[in-house]
């Protein structure tokens, strides 16, 4: 079963999901993506500066999502691609997030450490609404 | 007032389909294309929109953008506002003046026209225009093998160095039954009579560049680049020969062969094209036209620095995936 997400409650991580706008920790200096209440490094600040990430980052690992193994809002990329690969990707301000990979020559091809780039893409449709945010390509 | 385009990005998607998988497919293939540029599962008019603006905005403050323009003959939703998917994407501020633009293949001059007279009234400094199109046919028609994907966007600024916009000319007619989609359709069609439509494109084309170069007082030969859109090989060359214009003149917008039909944004992704081999003080004119019918030439002449452009459309025309012509009807949801 899916993880199904409102749309108020996707619609408040708009900055977030569309471009990465990540917080600054006033206290340690940490980047925390996506946001926090408190602080993941020092658990000790509240307060945080906005931050816009570049989008620029490394695989930091990565698998290969096939064989029905979607969650069911990803039903329809899977039917139409057989198979997608799905990335942990260490982004240069440190915060490390999961998201497809696109645009791969082949799926060979990708490697740990490889240099990816944000696009701005569809994830998924539901309700009639489409949802985008981010997904990375080989910079 | 003079505006002037200070900075462009282009985007093409990463994957083609080629010519040969229509002839292996239908047994021919009706369109003049070498391959042509196809949208993924995930891609529509907006993101494609969104990344070609982030180009063009690489060393522009996004907080500066007071003009959005938006044009697409296929938006992913008949009515919303879409330029807040671009503004949040983009980062932009929300006291951005946007409009949108449609309804035919003129929509992307008529997005960046609109652009320059908002940008007068506007308090900021500069004025984006994105243009993305992806039009859509039923694959059972000959006007489906041509359609591709693309997109361009374009910031403008007023009173700065570039390529600057000397004027322009339009013209409308009423023209039946040549490319339409009714209200609620998903694709396009028209009623299959080529002379007739091509008849209908001349007449437009001509009366706006005429028009143009007669308001601007110059001649066909003060343009170092003449971007027409395309309509087929032979109509557009001799069109082009006709309006007093040399093959050396047309041959530098030409992008269709390599991309397809990309609807409003054919003539513009033309006018990037030309960014690559232009000097200070070339003239570059651009004529769009939209069935129904319409046109609109556009002069520009470019003062001092060319635009900034951060890939160039020759780099994207490397950067691909071809597909097969199964995965091409998946992708657009046929099988």
């Amino acid at each position: 079963m899916g993880a199904h997400i409102s749309i108020p409650m996707y619609q408040r991580a708009i900055p977030q999901r569309y471009r990465l706008v990540g917080q600054k920790c006033v206290k340690c200096g940490k980047v925390n993506f996506p946001p926090k209440a408190v602080c993941k490094y020092c658990l000790s600040s509240a307060e945080f500066a906005p931050v816009k990430l570049s989008g620029r980052g490394t695989v930091y690992s990565y698998t290969v999502i096939a064989g029905g193994g979607a969650p069911p809002e990803f039903a329809e990329i899977a039917r139409c691609k057989g198979r997608y690969p799905v990335a942990l990707v260490q982004l240069e301000e440190g915060p490390v997030i999961i998201a497809q990979l696109v645009d791969v020559p082949e799926e060979e091809e990708i490697f740990i450490g490889m240099p990816v780039e944000a696009v701005f893409r569809k994830i998924y449709e539901e309700e009639g609404v489409i949802r985008y945010g981010i997904k990375f390509r080989p910079a | 007032m003079s505006v002037s385009v200070v900075s462009y990005g282009v985007y093409l998607p990463y994957l083609r389909l080629k010519r040969e998988e229509y002839i292996s497919a239908w047994g021919s293939c009706s369109a003049e294309i070498k391959e042509k540029t196809v949208m993924d599962v995930d891609e529509d008019v907006l993101t494609m929109a969104v990344a070609a603006a982030k180009d063009a905005l690489e060393h522009i403050e996004a907080e500066q953008v007071s003009v959005l323009a938006l044009a697409s003959t296929s938006f992913p939703y008949q009515e919303k506002v879409m330029a807040g998917t671009i503004m949040e994407a983009l980062g932009l501020p929300s006291d951005v003046l946007a409009t949108h633009h449609g309804h035919s293949t003129l929509a992307g001059t008529e997005a960046l026209l609109t652009a320059c007279s908002l940008l007068a009234q506007a308090g900021g400094k500069y004025a984006l225009v994105v243009v993305s199109d992806a039009p859509s046919a039923s694959t059972a028609q000959d006007i489906e093998h041509s359609l591709g994907a693309a997109a361009c966007a374009f910031v403008l600024a007023k009173e700065e160095p570039g390529l600057v916009l000397e004027g322009a000319y339009g013209y409308v007619s009423e023209v039946m039954g040549v490319r339409y989609r009714q209200a609620g359709e998903r694709g396009i069609r028209d009623i299959g009579v080529r002379s007739f439509a091509a008849q209908a494109y001349t007449r437009a084309v001509e009366a706006a560049v005429t028009g143009l170069l007669k308001k601007l007082e110059c001649s066909s030969e003060a343009y170092r680049h003449v971007v027409l859109h395309y309509y087929d090989l032979r109509t557009t060359a001799s069109l082009g020969k006709r309006l007093g214009f040399s093959e050396e003149q047309l041959k530098g917008g030409l992008v269709y062969e390599r991309i397809g039909d990309t609807g409003a944004c054919s003539t513009l992704l033309g006018l990037c094209q030309t960014m690559e081999n232009i000097s200070p003080g070339d003239r570059v004119l651009v004529c769009a036209y939209g069935a129904g019918s319409g046109s609109q030439a556009v002069g520009f002449v470019l003062e001092q620095e060319k635009p900034a452009c951060k890939t160039p459309l020759s780099v994207l025309l490397e950067k691909k995936r071809y597909i097969s012509y199964t995965h091409y009807l998946k992708l657009k949801g046929v099988i």
